[in-house]
């Protein structure tokens, strides 16, 4: 009797130790955001969603329906705008259907990559270098669900901040935001609404408008001549970014191929392109929602450069790219 | 739209529905086209029947929204070129245009802002002036070249929310079937331009 007891007692301390230390590890798990952004990437690449998503930016507000499946690793999704243009997006996999209602056409492309509605994140062996800081702020509620929201904020005005609000079960962002160098919010993704996964039907995927009759139109694909060694460089990059991959591109339209520079930070990305220079009247600057661009002419090239970044990014990288 | 959800509206733009109230608002207004019309009907008549120049209720209203959805920081910078008057960026039709966006853009009211606000632009100006609206413009598609630089970067860094943006852009471009003037595409945004032209 006396043993048996001793041995409830052992058992009762090695169930209560291995709940306390699952609880310990779920709690430094908890703090630790890059656990959080990794719990988040997986989430994003998973979870099968459904919802209305109130999408801000550029002054403008849009709600969003949306439907997102993942089957066999083949992404399925539909995005359709609520507002203005009605625009629709259909995808299966990498082949998209975008529906322009008010133009009676259905543009065909492809999309090459795992492109989701929110913007991706770098894997944790690069993530960030010294250009951010990451941390948890707070836990609120997100569409009526829990979440917890973690900042990155950079060390200089080079590149916009971030806010994600995860939710707490799954790590799936609720809400997103891209804060500029002044602390404001320049582009907003919110959900108002959400299922998660067992509330998803595929029958949801199947476009809202009666296309029959539209016009489709099939862009031509993205026409990548080579990968080259750039014989473009740069000496004078903001800190942090560094070239992570160069084509030679043919734009449609275009004659000559111009030469694709993608440049990253690991978060923030802006691309150079190269091109010979002609008599066309190019703007030296513009924006459009939080992406900036900037061209100059370098020699006998004009040079531009994209992004979502400042301003003052696209033309610092613009204006000291140098021929080799 | 009964009175409830008048109650309900008046109740949120002054702060005093509870918080869960505000979501469930919010949520409708966001799902449901026919009420957010009838919202923004309400506020021009509430408006006309004060004989307010100012509507404080709807800079409120925007400031209790972007409250809500935690965005007391939201910038109202909207998309714009340099040079001004550039090729890449068209103002609408001045003021009158950026006080019915200042009202769109709270809870998406695009397709009605014109109803009220565009028949008093001298009004809808202090509208804007008192919401602080930069006035708005809208991307337009001159510049091929620069246009496709932007769809490659798209692609290349797999940002649907700045695809979305491009595809606007480049819808710009593209005529419906049928159509020989391009000029005549029936986009929404001349449309706006034409009704607010027609008003003034």
């Amino acid at each position: 009797m006396r043993n048996r007891r001793r041995i409830l007692n052992v058992t009762t301390r090695v169930a209560l130790g291995s709940a306390v230390l699952v609880a310990n590890i779920a709690a430094a798990q908890n703090d630790d955001p890059h656990g959080w952004l990794n719990k988040m990437t997986k989430a994003v690449q998973t979870t099968n969603y459904e919802g209305t998503v109130i999408r801000m930016q550029g002054g403008t507000t849009e709600a969003l329906k949306v439907v997102h499946l993942v089957v066999d690793g083949i992404v399925r999704e539909r995005v359709l705008i609520q507002e203005g243009n009605g625009l629709e997006i259909i995808r299966n996999g990498n082949e998209v259907h975008c529906i322009l209602p008010d133009k009676k056409s259905v543009l065909v492309e492809e999309w090459n990559d795992q492109s989701t509605l929110f913007f991706s994140m770098p894997s944790s062996d690069i993530r960030f270098g010294s250009e951010y800081d990451v941390s948890i702020v707070r836990e609120e509620r997100v569409a009526g669900r829990k979440t917890v929201m973690v900042a990155i904020r950079p060390h200089d005005e080079y590149r916009y901040g971030h806010r994600l609000w995860l939710d707490s079960a799954t790590g799936f962002p609720l809400q997103t935001k891209l804060i500029n160098v002044d602390g404001k919010a320049i582009e907003q993704l919110k959900f108002a609404d959400i299922s998660l996964d067992e509330g998803v039907d595929a029958l949801d995927l199947q476009p809202s408008y009666d296309i029959e009759n539209f016009r489709w139109i099939n862009e031509p694909r993205r026409a990548i001549t080579h990968s080259v060694e750039s014989e473009w460089t740069s000496d004078n990059l903001p800190r942090g970014f560094r070239p992570v991959s160069a084509h030679q591109e043919h734009v449609p339209g275009g004659d000559e191929p111009v030469t694709h520079i993608l440049f990253s930070d690991g978060l923030a990305n802006v691309s150079v392109f190269v091109e010979a220079k002609t008599e066309r009247d190019v703007a030296e600057s513009s924006s459009v929602g939080a992406s900036h661009s900037y061209s100059i002419a370098i020699g006998d090239h004009l040079v531009t450069a994209v992004g979502e970044v400042p301003a003052a990014t696209v033309k610092q990288i613009a204006s000291s790219m140098q021929p080799e | 739209m009964n009175d409830a959800i008048k109650t309900q509206i008046s109740a949120f733009v002054d702060g005093e529905l509870p918080d869960n109230e505000s979501e469930m608002l919010l949520r409708r207004l966001s799902q449901d086209l026919e009420l957010r019309q009838q919202a923004a009907e309400y506020f021009a008549i509430g408006r006309a029947m004060k004989g307010h120049r100012d509507v404080k209720g709807i800079a409120t209203l925007r400031e209790r929204i972007a409250a809500q959805i935690g965005d007391t920081e939201f910038s109202e910078t909207s998309v714009r070129a340099e040079p001004a008057g550039s090729r890449y960026t068209r103002p609408l039709a001045g003021a009158a245009i950026a006080a019915t966006v200042a009202l769109a853009a709270i809870v998406g009211l695009q397709q009605v802002s014109g109803v009220a606000d565009i028949a008093d632009a001298p009004e809808a100006a202090i509208i804007a002036e008192s919401a602080s609206d930069a006035t708005y413009t809208v991307p337009v598609q001159a510049d091929e070249q620069l246009l496709q630089y932007r769809l490659l970067h798209n692609a290349s860094t797999g940002n649907i929310n700045a695809r979305l943006v491009t595809l606007q852009l480049r819808e710009g471009g593209i005529t419906e079937p049928g159509l020989e003037n391009p000029a005549n595409d029936g986009s929404s945004t001349d449309d706006e331009e034409a009704q607010d032209q027609q008003t003034q």
